[in-house]
């Protein structure tokens, strides 16, 4: 027993003392851990521990430990920013906290010195990154892809089953959306043993803007300018909601739910409930944008109900509006990556944003590892057919494979642009895109004599530039006339429009003009003095 | 404050005697004749003053403009702004209102039923069937909010157990809302939160009960009581004091009811009645990084605990000298 003990003593001895001599061999060779925090969660996130996050590693030593936000990420940024603790990159949406908390360094001598890549990816835009008129510093770099073409398009969305059943009937007006909602709903009460729902919103927390609140504007045919629209000729800015056109959009809702055709639970249901009903197949029609609803997009394909995935239709509230999904903002630039003064790194973080920016890392990110993601037949990027298969279909692909996982939000190039091997930098082409469709999806465009779903929509020639770009991307200064009034309102918001889309139709008018009265007491015309005067500089400061 | 019971005072020290020790050596021999005592208690008026009182230094937040990279000295002062502010929203009386609310709804459920749970475990006989019971009914205290908030949703939602339950037995023809109505919402809350915290809450009183002279009871029984009558008569005034403690502590706390199960049962639909102070303070407060709002509100949910400490013990030493514990 004795000499057992001994024994197994020795033997712990041993393995402490080779783990020991292991450890600091590898040590040697030990990645540079950055600390970053993302205002946006990632589920497919796994600690860079991804077949690309590993390359990354390999190829540049860094590894970058990232930090989601748990709940609303603006309160945890207002916490980091009380205690001062920055991680060594920051992903914002929006810098005013940070730089008025004199968060970030200035990149622009960075960018100089070290920023090759960066120059060539952004290009012009690099001015646009310019925080202000009084402060001309570059505190980050833009999160989306340079020069993007727009080959996708969300706008209100019905079920290829529901068209397919009536015979393609013209998709124009909300009125059309809701008769083929309707006659569908009431040909089939149930599907697969559950209740249908005819329109389905969601309103928890911010996702409130997506369904309820930016639908508004887009159906009565303003451009997505967040919680503004903006006067194309005098740059006035209004609070949308304010709109009288967008009264007649909410008048619509409520007739919706008078006619039992909204789901009751609109206003109540949280994020997963809500996909989870899309995912059964029985939401005949939405008003969302394609990335939320996504992930429930992809568990109906791997389930093989193509028929109840989602076609994309220009519905507007009467003929005199025209959809504005296409017309490009131009590169807004005001979401993006800093590095914060605290960073004890600030040289290598920057450097490896910068290689971020690379050809060579653009195509890692977007394409993955030669020869295991994509092969090069006769020069050409290709994806194996199994590989694309699985790259449309399976809902862990992302995840297992890494691939897209690190394009936003670092410094990307844009969709159909084209490297120095005339290869597309993102996988994401016209072609590509029609190969993603379904054989249904194929059929209901060919019945609307459409290629793909922007084909139905007025094309991005038909419209003037837009010079300040996309407004919920100018970034708000800690401003206590802007910033209050705005918080009150988006909360007031929240709470009247389930209130008067809910109510009885004949009380609809009595209730929207006492929420209309009751923003302008919170203050909501000196916001938008204050932001209409944000609009103006920034045009100024584009083009100086 | 006031000298313990039984201890007597020889009348003579009151007089002036030019022998007798001065007030200050008088203590000092008491704190080295007790120094084992006071030793024993430094630590923990060390992390009072570490994590109370220190902290308090902060206040000065709520008087200025305040800007968390900006050393003390750069603030920039403005007075009583923040107050006047305060309460001069009217979002913040009804936030008001739905704490005050919410909390007194949940000190009189999770009073009365804990107290009588704990009396009605106390009368079951057999004592593995009472442990059986009691663990079950304290389990839920260890389950999240975000989980309970989760089970209320499902079970209230359209398609939910208690709307079929209510469409079977023809209470009502159309399934109801229940989250979605802003009166309903204090009610789940106080359900919720009754169904999580009853059997934890009884922990406390049954002890008591445990502690009761069991020959009282047999006293009792020789004289005839029943049941009822020695609950009446014996189980309830022996729990006494430890039922005003906790309500002397829990008053104290009335508007500190925190924010979890709002904020996690709470949608756009309710927020009239579901925002509380810490919510608010929150949202106006840290969500738009006005550090000194979020301060302010702060100031005034302690001031406010001050003043109903005082006034549940006031009241409580009304009814019973005995009991007031400052």
């Amino acid at each position: 027993m004795q000499r057992r003990r001994a024994f197994l003593f020795h033997l712990v001895c041993v393995v402490l003392l080779v783990g020991l001599g292991v450890g600091s061999v590898l040590g040697a060779q030990k990645p540079l851990v950055l600390k970053m925090f993302s205002y946006d969660i990632n589920p497919n996130y796994t600690g860079f521990e991804d077949p690309i996050g590993r390359e990354i590693t390999k190829r540049t030593g860094i590894k970058l430990d990232i930090e989601y936000p748990v709940g609303d990420p603006e309160e945890r940024i207002t916490l980091m920013i009380a205690s001062g603790e920055y991680p060594d990159l920051i992903f914002h949406k929006g810098a005013g906290k940070f730089v008025d908390a004199g968060a970030f360094i200035d990149l622009t001598p960075y960018i100089e010195k070290y920023g090759d890549n960066i120059k060539k990816l952004y290009g012009p835009y690099l001015k646009r990154m310019r925080y202000s008129l009084e402060d001309p510093s570059i505190y980050y770099l833009g999160c989306f892809g340079v020069d993007s073409e727009i080959w996708d398009v969300s706008g209100f969305q019905l079920q290829h089953a529901v068209v397919k059943e009536l015979g393609y009937p013209p998709m124009r007006t909300l009125k059309d959306f809701e008769n083929a909602i309707k006659a569908y709903m009431e040909k089939y009460p149930t599907i697969d043993g559950r209740p249908t729902i005819g329109l389905s919103l969601l309103a928890d927390d911010w996702r409130f803007l997506i369904t309820v609140t930016n639908p508004a504007v887009a159906a009565t045919g303003g451009p997505d300018d967040g919680q503004w629209y903006i006067d194309p000729e005098t740059y006035e800015a209004i609070y949308h909601i304010r709109r009288p056109e967008e009264k007649e959009y909410f008048r619509w809702l409520n007739h919706m739910n008078d006619i039992g055709l909204l789901d009751p639970e609109s206003f109540v249901q949280k994020y997963d409930q809500y996909k989870a009903k899309i995912a059964q197949g029985r939401v005949l029609a939405l008003t969302d944008q394609r990335w939320q609803f996504e992930e429930a997009e992809r568990a109906l394909r791997q389930a093989g109900k193509f028929e109840r995935t989602y076609g994309s239709y220009p519905i507007v509230l009467d003929e005199r509006f025209k959809r504005a999904d296409l017309w490009d903002p131009g590169y807004s630039a005001s979401w993006g990556i800093g590095i914060s003064v605290t960073s004890k790194h600030k040289e290598a973080a920057f450097k490896f944003l910068d290689w971020m920016a690379s050809d060579e890392a653009q195509v890692l990110v977007n394409w993955g590892i030669e020869g295991v993601n994509y092969q090069v037949v006769n020069g050409k990027r290709v994806i194996p057919p199994e590989e694309f298969a699985r790259r449309t279909n399976d809902p862990n692909y992302i995840r297992e494979t890494g691939v897209g996982l690190y394009v936003y939000p670092f410094p990307q190039r844009g969709d159909g642009q084209l490297d120095p091997t005339g290869n597309p930098y993102t996988p994401t082409t016209k072609d590509y895109i029609k190969q993603r469709y379904s054989a249904i999806e194929k059929e209901v465009l060919a019945a609307y004599g459409a290629e793909m779903w922007i084909d139905l929509f007025p094309q991005k020639s038909e419209f003037p530039l837009k010079p300040w770009g996309a407004a919920w991307q100018i970034p708000t200064p800690m401003i206590e006339d802007l910033t209050i009034p705005l918080q009150r309102c988006d909360d007031l918001c929240k709470k009247r429009i389930p209130e008067i889309v809910l109510a009885k139709p004949a009380d609809f008018d009595r209730l929207w003009d006492s929420f209309q009265q009751e923003l302008i007491d919170l203050g909501i015309r000196k916001a938008e003095a204050i932001f209409t005067q944000l609009v103006k500089d920034r045009i100024k400061l584009w083009n100086d | 404050m006031r000298p313990a019971k039984g201890s007597t005072q020889p009348l003579i020290y009151s007089m002036p005697d030019p022998a007798a020790p001065t007030w200050g050596r008088k203590i000092m021999r008491q704190i080295y004749q007790q120094r084992y005592l006071f030793l024993m208690v430094l630590p923990f008026v060390v992390w009072v003053i570490i994590f109370k009182y220190i902290p308090i230094w902060g206040w000065t937040m709520a008087f200025q403009d305040y800007k968390p990279h900006l050393s003390f000295a750069e603030q920039t002062w403005v007075g009583w702004k923040y107050f006047v502010e305060l309460f001069h929203d009217r979002q913040f009386y009804l936030v008001l209102r739905n704490t005050i609310a919410m909390s007194l709804l949940s000190l009189l459920c999770g009073y009365t039923f804990p107290i009588m749970f704990a009396i009605l475990l106390n009368e079951i006989g057999r004592r593995y069937f009472r442990q059986i019971i009691q663990t079950i009914s304290y389990l839920p205290h260890f389950v999240s909010w975000v989980v309970v908030a989760g089970i209320f949703t499902k079970l209230l939602a359209i398609g939910g157990p208690v709307n079929q339950l209510l469409l079977a037995l023809g209470l009502t023809d159309k399934p109801i809302l229940f989250m979605a109505k802003g009166e309903y919402f204090w009610g789940i809350v106080t359900i919720a939160d009754l169904w999580k915290e009853l059997g934890w809450n009884s922990i406390i009183f049954l002890a008591a009960i445990m502690g009761i002279d069991g020959n009282l009871y047999e006293a009792a029984q020789m004289d005839g009581a029943g049941r009822f009558r020695q609950i009446w008569h014996i189980t309830l005034p022996g729990i006494r004091p430890v039922v005003f403690i906790m309500l002397i502590m829990s008053i104290g706390n009335l508007i500190n009811i925190g924010f979890e199960k709002q904020f996690l049962l709470q949608n756009n639909m309710v927020k009239d009645y579901s925002e509380v102070l810490d919510l608010y303070a929150l949202t106006y407060g840290i969500r738009v990084a006005r550090y000194a709002y979020g301060t302010a509100v702060g100031i005034f949910k302690s001031a406010v605990s001050i003043v109903l400490l005082f006034l549940a013990n006031f009241i409580i030493r009304r009814f019973n000298d005995d009991r007031a514990v400052l």
